[in-house]
């Protein structure tokens, strides 16, 4: 149940935004087959290297994807791979760097000259920004064409879908309903953010924010110039201020885009970027089996939803030693979790939830998913592998074992007063045939141990107000809610705080879904904000984590991992830790077609 | 969204209203009649006076007929075996398989999902192999598929033949706007994209209703909704049946000794009516077969973990490629019981309406 | 005859209008029976209620059903703008609203997927209607033997196979097992003929298998009854050669009913084969509309179904025309 709720193509299996992989530890060794040295391509290479690097110009990449884009307009994409894919058209003050592992989760200046300067109270920052920077019609990038792209984002009447960060951290009470009903003469009317010159960009905050780079790092902070902002419509031909800009009347909904060079971009201001192919093209396909045997073949480059190819070619690759050699299966960030409502009884009683957890099956749970290598590996906690403060040896239910324990399960029947078991429902989107595999599995395996659930399936679109809405989850008697969460930003907080934090609670579009109402994981979560100190916050969301785990709230079914195929033509390819995806802006042609 | 061929009558068409106005029903490539539509069996239109000078009631003949029609009677036999499986459900399970929603992990393999045996798992204790991902044995599944399948088969061909004999009788007996609207409801009908609103309808409708589980409310959408549009199909024949009947000598006869409408409809034309009614229930009873199970693979018929045959199939597309066992077997299953079922209807219409061999 | 036809076209709109408001009186009471809100499918993610509330004032959603009706058909003729304060949408005749789910335009949405359904139903239908009639006509001719009788079986064999099951068992045999054909990814014609003709190979022959089993019966069966006919056996004792006979005589009215099935067949493929379409990933109306629904994406669910329901109405229309011309005991009128 990710935000990026609709990111998840037909595949239905993992998407990924959130770090990933193994440069941070917890990938298992077993499925690492290959070695990764000299930037040969071999089995999992690049998730820790540049596989094939280079610097030759020229050629076209040919991307595909079975699932369209939801918007190319910056501020209202949502999916990781548009987010990624953003990368190639839209800058912004900072962006991550362009390096596999780790150090991909750092931020880089981009559009700013340099990192900001903050205030020592962390409540003030000052950008400074690079000097001949272009949109694609040549008109010069200015601190105030980044302001508007930000005031878009709070035009939420007219172009929704991106994600409302910097609304609740920028807006202060101001009320600002968007650059469309701003009376201000130049439509730049929010006050937390000045621009006392072209250069200049200031951010006042109301309270210290240690993630707020990341958010500024979202491509709907990205410069849009007001002359060419055209509401809704902009969606369908965005400006340009990367290195590639939509090819005219090139976006067709459904079937692809064409990128070409941007003519006014200048690699001297841009220490991200390769813009090594002359041209890109994505196409969108309905038939994923078709684009894995494309991809294959090496008529298609790399499949930008990195979903995971799908059975037939899995089995395909996973056999031929040649073809695995450009296989890579990294963490896509997401976690695939039941959670248990502590609105419906006997959910409200700690033990009951344990027997839940106890009873499950984590194997049958893991091949629902696709199994220990297309699906992930058996999850043991809520902080993905690779999000710092996250332990792979963590396991306080036994989970790792891969047995259902049905004695501990009637244990805790009987400490929660059901010792014969009691009835629930198991509440799962019917849009995503890996969800309800894990849904059938579960109902399974709490048989076992006397707990009868019904599943119940609802409409994947209406999430928000199906199970996104507490009242509604406790009047339907939603006790088990199956859905999975991948962080928009790289930290502990991006990824825990709206599943645990009990001020995430909304009234619709809820994603606190066991309705987590605990002071102290609050309390630990304002002081995260306030931690500078890297090792420090990280200890912080250890605690966190082990907190949740302890109220067995979430019950984590795998951290997830999608096997991807990339055609060995293609040259720099590394997994991008941010998005759990190849970085696409890095890729080049080796042969220059 | 039909697009079935159609039953067409030429004659039927002349002798109705206007040009041919066809029938159409059910999904993409599901079956319905293609021969001529039954006029009504030679004995009737020989009228009742001749059958007894023939000594033999029409049942007589037909089923002498019947009897001699030795693969029509091969469909009659799977169809009753068919019935008899559904009915013994629980105990051929308990005989032959494993509770239909038992995983059984370890007859899969983790890595690709696929049934570690060969020929999807086939063995001594799983005699028709094991579904991918959870290792359910698909024996049972078949099983109690079968038993929702003809279930929502033989209720909505019910539902059909009830409402298509009210709307068809009133239509051509009582005429007039009566029979306009009728007509034109029906008419109306057939040009609504079904399968389209098959799909839609099913798909909003809660998931338990009026005290029943999951699995057996949405049996009674089902059965509404395949039921629902197939009267127009039974109402059609019926209404041209009526037609000339209506005409004819008996009911004149009857209605000149002041007879009462209802008594004639009851009394008179619904005994000359049974035959094709007979036929054509057992005609839509396969194509309600196929109705139910593509809306099952299009996912929108029996939600899971409760087994369909469609359900299954639907689920094998993820896997058939590496696993083709898993798809041969419900598909197969779904073939014979239709092909069974078509090869006894056309067998009784032929017994009942010597003409259309 | 004018008179008649303007009776016609008249009726046929008249049954698209009652199919627009029925469809659109259900897919507008879904939402209220599931709960759910129009508006929030336009949004997805975020439920902000700002959002919504731009949404339900530009999309028209708070109006009563009627006037949204109305607004409905008058998009249909002459277009209609949709406004959000200063954000205008303009969207042309024929106008079928925005999708819910991808805030396309609905009209050029569907405009892209008929020439996939278009291609899949022609090309099956060329395939289809040779090789049903031929062996229809074959049989019949040779009643009573192995060739009929073989025919025949796996005629009826052919209609108790629902594609779902053919289709994929073709394409495990003919893609995945003998590697012959490729995956189906539709080609546009115009951007290579031969891939094109390729990539729908398998979609063809497997649904044209199920219509000529068909086809093949019901021609059978016609022409059996046409040559048993008084004018067949006299023009044979006339003297007439056999292949007269059958060529100009019995097939002439032994295949008109077929031409009426034909065209009905036709029309309502045209308006989306959602099961074929399902099976071989052709994104073609039916595939659409599939997901449409599956998402309740109800423009473009009421999309589809006008589409398809005007190529049934216009299918009808034509049989009955054609059928006056060809067959001399009807006369319109």
């Amino acid at each position: 149940m990710s935000r990026k709720t609709r990111a998840f193509a037909a595949a239905g299996v993992a998407l990924a935004l959130g770090l990933t992989s193994a440069a941070c530890s917890g990938n298992k060794s077993d499925d690492k087959g290959g070695t990764t040295s000299g930037g040969k391509s071999a089995y999992n290479a690049a998730i820790t290297d540049v596989v094939n690097p280079s610097t030759t110009k020229g050629g076209t990449l040919n991307l595909w994807t079975a699932q369209d884009a939801d918007f190319w307009d910056p501020a209202r994409g949502y999916y990781a791979f548009v987010w990624n894919l953003n990368r190639l058209y839209t800058r912004k003050l900072v962006d991550y760097a362009a390096s596999p592992g780790k150090s991909g989760l750092e931020l880089a200046p981009d559009l700013a000259s340099a990192m900001p300067e903050i205030s020592a109270d962390k409540l003030t920052y000052t950008f400074k920004l690079k000097t001949g920077t272009k949109f694609d019609d040549g008109a010069a990038i200015t601190s105030k064409d980044i302001k508007y792209g930000i005031e878009r984002i709070f035009a939420q009447d007219v172009v929704p879908g991106g994600p409302v960060y910097l609304i609740d951290i920028l807006d202060q009470g101001q009320g600002y309903k968007g650059p469309y009903k701003d009376t201000d003469a130049n439509k730049l009317g929010l006050k937390s953010v000045e621009t006392p010159d072209d250069q200049t960009i200031i951010f006042h905050l109301k309270k210290a924010q240690s993630d707020f780079l990341y958010l500024l790092a979202m491509p709907g902070a990205g410069p849009v110039p007001q002359k060419r902002d055209t509401g809704a419509q902009y969606n369908s031909a965005p400006a340009a201020s990367g290195p590639y800009m939509f090819k005219a009347g090139s976006i067709q909904p459904g079937k692809g885009v064409v990128w070409v060079r941007n003519p006014n971009w200048d690699p001297a201001t841009d220490t991200i970027r390769k813009a090594l192919p002359d041209q890109i093209n994505l196409t969108v396909t309905t038939n994923a089996e078709d684009m894995d045997s494309r991809l294959m073949a090496g008529t298609a480059d790399i499949d930008v939803g990195q979903t995971g190819v799908q059975a037939t070619a899995r089995t395909k690759i996973l056999q031929d030693p040649a073809l695995k050699a450009n296989a890579d299966t990294p963490a896509t960030g997401f976690i695939r979790y039941a959670a248990l409502a502590t609105s419906v009884a006997p959910f409200d009683n700690i033990e009951c939830r344990k027997a839940v957890f106890y009873a499950a099956d984590p194997t049958s749970l893991q091949t629902a998913r696709g199994g220990p290598i297309a699906g992930g590996d058996i999850g043991t906690s809520m902080l993905p592998p690779n999000i710092a403060g996250s332990d792979a040896k963590y396991d306080p239910f036994n989970r790792l074992q891969g047995k259902p324990q049905i004695e501990e399960a009637k244990k805790a029947l009987a400490a929660c007063g059901k010792p014969n078991g009691f009835d629930t429902t198991i509440a799962v989107r019917n849009n995503k045939p890996a969800e309800v595999k894990s849904a059938e599995a579960l109902q399974a395996a709490l048989k076992q141990a006397n707990i009868n659930a019904k599943i119940e399936q609802y409409d994947g679109a209406q999430l928000s107000s199906v199970i996104g809405a507490p009242d509604n989850v406790k009047a339907k008697g939603y006790g088990i809610q199956i859905a999975g969460w991948g962080a928009d930003y790289p930290t502990g907080s991006g990824y825990l705080q709206p599943l645990v934090d009990s001020r995430f609670i909304l009234k619709n579009g809820n994603y606190n879904l066991p309705l987590i109402k605990d002071p102290s994981i609050d309390g630990l979560f304002d002081q995260a904000a306030g931690e500078t100190d890297a090792t420090k916050a990280a200890a912080l969301y250890e605690q966190i984590n082990h907190k949740v785990m302890e109220g067995a709230y979430y019950l984590p079914f795998v951290f997830d991992k999608a096997l991807n195929y990339r055609n060995p033509r293609l040259t720099n390819a590394y997994i991008h830790d941010a998005f759990g995806q190849i970085d696409f802006q890095a890729l080049g042609v080796s042969d220059g077609k | 969204m039909y697009h079935a061929p159609v039953t067409v009558d030429s004659r039927c068409a002349v002798a109705g209203r206007g040009p041919a106005k066809q029938m159409s029903l059910g999904p993409e490539a599901s079956v319905t009649d293609d021969k001529s539509a039954p006029t009504a069996d030679a004995a009737d239109v020989r009228g009742p006076a001749e059958k007894v000078i023939a000594g033999r009631s029409l049942k007589q003949i037909a089923w002498r007929r019947l009897k001699k029609d030795k693969v029509a009677i091969g469909g009659g036999v799977v169809v009753i075996l068919l019935v008899l499986v559904a009915i013994l459900a629980p105990v051929l399970v308990a005989l032959l398989g494993h509770p239909p929603d038992e995983y059984h992990q370890d007859q899969i393999d983790a890595t690709f999902g696929t049934p570690k045996g060969s020929f999807g798992g086939i063995s001594s204790d799983f005699i028709l192999g094991v579904e991918p991902t959870s290792g359910r044995d698909v024996f049972s599944r078949i099983v109690y598929g079968a038993q929702t399948s003809l279930t929502v088969a033989f209720l909505s061909a019910l539902v059909s033949t009830i409402l298509g004999v009210i709307f068809g009788l009133s239509a051509g007996f009582l005429g007039g706007w009566v029979d306009a609207v009728i007509s034109r409801v029906m008419d109306f009908l057939l040009a609504f994209p079904q399968l389209l609103f098959s799909i839609a309808l099913v798909s909003v409708v809660p998931y338990e209703m009026l005290g029943l589980n999951a699995r057996w409310s949405r049996v009674l959408v089902l059965v509404c909704v395949i039921g629902f549009f197939g009267w127009p199909y039974i109402g059609r024949i019926v209404r041209g049946q009526t037609l000339s009947l209506r005409e004819r000598e008996f009911v004149e006869a009857a209605r000149s000794m002041g007879a009462r409408s209802p008594r004639i409809l009851v009394r008179e034309l619904l005994p000359n009516l049974a035959a094709p009614i007979l036929v054509y229930t057992t005609l839509i009873i396969p194509t309600n077969i196929l109705t139910e199970a593509a809306l099952s693979f299009l996912g929108v018929g029996i939600p899971p973990p409760n087994p369909s045959w469609g359900g299954m199939l639907s689920d094998a597309v993820a896997t058939y490629s590496i696993s083709p066992m898993y798809m041969i077997i419900p598909g197969a299953t779904i073939f014979i019981t239709v092909l069974a079922f078509n090869l006894f209807g056309d067998g009784l219409r032929d017994a009942l309406d010597p003409k259309a061999r | 005859m004018v008179a008649y036809l303007i009776r016609r076209i008249f009726n046929a709109v008249l049954t698209l209008l009652v199919v627009t408001l029925v469809t659109f009186g259900i897919f507008f009471m879904v939402p209220k029976l599931t709960g759910s809100d129009p508006a929030l499918l336009y949004i997805g993610k975020t439920a902000d209620k700002v959002a919504l509330d731009g949404i339900r004032e530009k999309m028209g959603l708070a109006d009563p059903i009627m006037v949204q009706y109305g607004k409905f058909l008058k998009g249909l003729v002459a277009g209609r703008d949709y406004a959000n304060g200063p954000d205008v949408t303009h969207c042309p005749a024929p106008c079928l609203g925005y999708s819910f789910k991808t805030e396309q335009e609905v009209t050029p949405l569907l405009m892209d997927d008929l020439p996939v359904t278009f291609s899949l139903a022609l090309g099956a239908a060329i395939l289809w209607l040779i090789g049903g009639v031929a062996t229809g006509v074959i049989s019949a001719l040779r009643k009573g033997s192995l060739l009929d009788r073989v025919v025949m079986t796996g005629a009826l064999a052919g209609v108790s196979l629902p594609i779902y099951f053919t289709g994929l068992l073709a394409s495990a045999v003919f893609v995945y097992w003998l590697g012959w054909l490729p995956q189906g990814q539709y080609v546009p014609f115009l951007e290579s003929p031969a891939d094109w003709f390729v990539q729908l190979l398998l979609p063809w022959i497997t649904l044209a298998f199920l219509f000529a089993a068909t086809y093949a019966r019901l021609t059978r069966a016609n022409m059996l009854e046409t040559l048993g006919e008084d004018y067949i056996r006299t023009a044979r004792a006339k003297g007439l050669p056999e292949r007269t006979v059958i060529g100009k005589h019995a097939l002439r009215s032994g295949l008109t009913p077929i031409v009426t099935i034909f065209g009905l067949d036709l029309g309502s493929l045209l308006g989306g084969a959602i099961l074929t379409e399902a099976v071989f990933n052709l994104r073609g109306l039916g595939y659409q509309a599939l997901q449409a629904i599956k998402g309740n994406d109800l423009p473009v669910i009421l999309g589809v179904t006008l589409i398809a329901a005007t190529f049934i109405v216009v299918a009808n229309l034509v049989v009955d025309l054609v059928y006056g011309l060809i067959d001399p005991r009807v006369r319109l009128g």
